[in-house]
């Protein structure tokens, strides 16, 4: 298990040195530099100029990229250009939104998708199981956009239980507000993530279903319930946790649709903002540190199936 | 050439135009003519301990406004927390501010303003001559990094003559200068005042602190209780910058804003109930102008230019869009000196259009490409297809992010059409200016421009600005689509909302909620 660690843990740092040197090269394709956004269109071509020089950006690219590195090793991600904020400071504050989003709604998820699924598996044959699989096809199908601003219509202007977009100036410092503003959000991300979720574990369920060390299991006198509880969700947890850790690691930086319908500060937000801004310097730390925390997140998932599997443990 | 233009990423202010609309405003009618929110209440009715919601639109990059460049800045920052010699009213109407009262020499070169005694800035520090002379200094000294400064341009010298008072010296006649000095180029910062502190905090003069910044969601600013002015209504404003317009409609709908600015008319319906809201309609000076690339391409032949205008008819796009939108027919807006009415100029005429378009040679079609920054309504470039195809245009729309529209047609000219909306007040000198990208080059035009500033009076300037306007638009430089117009919702209660030019400057000194 030694050994596995320090493999992935190399493997890790590889990856994020990989990741940089292409994050930092295919943001240098985008046309425009923050250089003209600080100008805007008033500033002369050589008050412009003059900018870019201030901020070094008329430097080799190697240089550029060196000191960025530089700074990322010795644990500092580097300010934003426009309005000179920390870098972690920043991913800090917008993930005290995002973090809390995207866990909700994937606890949501998964409440309802794993006995929904399970319960499509084992009840294949009946209408109410074909029922609920034809609910999750429709789930995965419902545009997450369009699930917002349907629950926005019902729930905010309608009956006005919640509120229709933002979250609280002070943040988790009102924590009824901030909680009363993700319940939309959450409902809206689960109701998607969750229909695809339901659909691995009917899957997945139905795959260990048909295995002979579940039948051994019936002929040892288990009963089916009994037998799929005890060994049959285990097995079946395999691929559902793989896709959960994909879906998490997505939802981190991709769950900006959602946060554009209901107006939340969060990360993903921020990352087109910085983009549109040019704000080159922050975004290619923000986009680094969401890679790490996706590679992280997929050794997680891997130390996951190994403690359900034991026959991965063997396989290093 | 004296300043560039402007071009707001008014995203939203486009689609402030849809409706003219009896629709929102109910009894009142138009209530832009019903005197908006601007009566004033009586004192002892507001409550002075108010907290208002407002929602805007665009969210500044930096509150750095000696340095960064960015029409969010100016709208929340000028009047509001930072002030200049002079400001500007509702009507554009140039008005006293730090400095009570100023006089020009006869022959306009000498500017001499006097201070407020009383000003302070928000660390409690006396407003002084001094502060007033550094502060244009740092805009007009060589190789100043002020995206405005070119506003300044005609200054020769600045100095104090005693604590109060500021003498500016030009080194000619400009009829823009006071102008230029109610923008941001005429702000007083504290003497020494270190920009770069400036992204994240403020000291300035005005009636509101900076309370706080909660980057991609809200500004809040409080009441400066020690206000050496007459001293705001309300507390505390927090502005919500909410881009998607559904959101803010619903924002408004549920009362978690008082206040929304830039709103749709043809969202406006739940809006109508007039014991609730008022809706106000408001001036702008957003002209969506499709830019012709004058220097190169089959747009270079006036010709083809003028067909182009001939085939758009601007009226019905004012019409599809919802109607919050005049045609203008030239490059000044009602608002702006020298506007005169020239929508007669290469009017809806599809017929000509196609005569004009086969004298240039173009008879059996012509296939250009339209760059489009994507921040505004797809429904423009769609009329803009289907228009120039009743004409043998095929015109493709490219639809593209700011900054590449800013590199390559602002920067690189590499261009046929363009659509954005340039929305700085006073910017005909950008048809004075053939290195600007629209790439329009014509010496009587520049001549003329040149003259009104030099003017010896608003009527001389008046006239020759008329007169390079005309020109500009009988060359066709380029089709200015409609001058967009900016509706306001406000709740019952609130009064002393601004009306117009609201994605320029968003004073909120009159802001006031009567007690419940």
């Amino acid at each position: 298990m030694t050994l596995y660690l320090l493999r992935r843990a190399a493997l890790l740092v590889v990856s994020l040195f990989a990741a940089s040197v292409l994050i930092f090269l295919v943001l240098r394709l985008l046309p425009g530099d923050v250089a003209q956004t600080i100008g805007g269109i008033k500033a002369t071509p050589a008050q412009v100029a003059a900018v870019r020089e201030d901020l070094g950006l008329d430097r080799p690219l190697v240089a550029q990229y060196g000191s960025w590195i530089g700074g990322v090793v010795t644990g500092d991600f580097g300010r934003s250009v426009l309005d000179g904020t920390s870098v972690s400071g920043q991913l800090a504050e917008k993930f005290a939104v995002t973090g809390p989003l995207t866990l909700g709604a994937v606890v949501l998820a998964l409440a309802f998708a794993v006995p929904l699924g399970v319960f499509a598996a084992v009840r294949r044959d009946s209408w109410l199981g074909g029922a609920v699989n034809t609910l999750g096809q429709f789930g995965i199908a419902l545009p997450a956009l369009w699930v917002g601003l349907l629950l926005v219509l019902v729930f905010a202007v309608q009956v006005r239980w919640l509120p229709a977009q933002g979250f609280p100036v002070d943040g988790w410092a009102e924590p009824g507000q901030a909680l009363r503003s993700l319940v939309l959000p959450w409902l809206t991300l689960a109701l998607s993530e969750g229909a695809v979720l339901l659909r691995f574990v009917r899957s997945a369920v139905l795959d260990v279903l048909h295995q002979d060390w579940l039948r051994t299991a019936r002929a040892k006198g288990r009963t089916r319930t009994g037998a799929l509880l005890s060994h049959g969700l285990r097995n079946a947890a395999v691929p559902v946790v793989s896709v959960l850790g994909l879906q998490i690691a997505a939802l981190i930086a991709g769950a900006v649709v959602v946060e554009q319908v209901f107006v939340l500060p969060g990360v993903g937000q921020m990352l087109i903002t910085d983009v549109g801004n040019r704000d080159l310097d922050k975004v290619q730390s923000e986009i680094l540190l969401l890679t790490g925390a996706v590679l992280v997140i997929g050794f997680l998932v891997d130390l996951v199936h190994r403690l359900i599997d034991p026959r991965l443990r063997s396989a290093v | 050439m004296r300043r560039r233009t402007a071009l707001r990423l008014a995203a939203t202010t486009v689609l402030v135009g849809l409706t003219v609309t009896a629709c929102g405003t109910g009894s009142s009618g138009d209530p832009a003519n019903a005197g908006g929110t601007k009566q004033a209440t009586q004192s002892a009715d507001i409550d002075k301990n108010a907290t208002v919601d407002v929602r805007l639109v665009l969210e500044p990059t930096s509150l750095d406004i000696a340095s960064t460049a960015g029409a969010a800045l100016d709208q929340i920052l000028l009047d509001n927390i930072y002030q200049g010699l002079l400001t500007r009213d509702e009507n554009n109407k140039i008005r006293p501010s730090l400095a009570t009262s100023y006089e020009a020499s006869s022959d306009g070169l000498t500017y001499t303003f006097h201070l407020a005694k009383d000003a302070t800035f928000h660390d409690g520090s006396q407003v002084t001559a001094a502060d007033a002379v550094w502060s244009l200094q740092q805009v007009t000294a060589v190789g100043s990094k002020n995206p405005d400064a070119a506003a300044l341009a005609s200054v020769k010298s600045v100095s104090a003559s005693g604590d109060h008072t500021v003498v500016v010296k030009l080194k000619h006649r400009d009829t823009n200068f006071t102008w230029g000095l109610t923008e941001r180029a005429g702000i007083v910062f504290k003497k020494g005042t270190d920009f770069s502190t400036l992204a994240g905090k403020e000291n300035g003069t005005g009636p509101f602190e900076l309370a706080g910044w909660k980057r991609g969601s809200s500004i809040t600013f409080v009441r400066d209780d020690s206000y050496w002015g007459t001293k705001a209504k309300v507390a505390k404003v927090v502005l919500h910058y909410i881009k998607d317009d559904n959101a803010a409609n619903n924002a408004q709908q549920t009362s978690q804003t008082d206040i929304e600015t830039a709103a749709q008319a043809d969202l406006l319906q739940p809006f109508s109930d007039t014991g609730k809201y008022t809706v106000l309609r408001g001036d702008t000076t957003d002209k969506f102008t499709l830019a012709f690339n004058n220097a190169s391409g089959p747009t270079k032949d006036i010709r083809v230019r003028r067909a182009i205008r001939q085939a758009i008819d601007n009226a019905g796009l004012v019409k599809t869009l919802g109607g919050a939108a005049k045609a203008v027919g030239g490059p000044v807006p009602a608002t702006d000196p020298g506007y005169e009415d020239l929508t007669a100029i290469d009017a809806y005429d599809p017929t000509s259009a196609k005569k004009l378009l086969k004298q240039a040679g173009y008879g059996s079609g012509l296939k250009l490409t339209v760059q489009i920054p994507n921040i505004y309504p797809p429904t423009i470039g769609d009329y803009l297809i289907s228009d120039l195809k009743q004409v043998g245009i095929q015109l493709t729309v490219k639809q593209v992010e700011f900054q590449t529209w800013l590199n390559t047609v602002f920067t690189k000219h590499d261009y046929q059409l363009s659509l954005v909306d340039h929305a700085e007040a006073r910017d005909l000198y950008n048809f004075a200016n053939p290195a600007y990208y629209f790439g329009y080059d014509n010496a009587n035009v520049q001549k003329w421009y040149a003259a009104a500033g030099t003017a010896t009076s608003d009527v001389q300037r008046d006239a020759y600005l008329k007169k390079a306007a005309r020109q500009v638009s009988q060359d066709a430089a380029a089709d200015w689509l409609f001058v967009n117009q900016t509706l306001t919702v406000v709740r019952s209660g609130v009064t002393g909302v601004p009306r117009n030019f609201t994605s320029s400057r968003y004073d909120l000194a009159d802001l006031a909620v009567a007690k419940k």
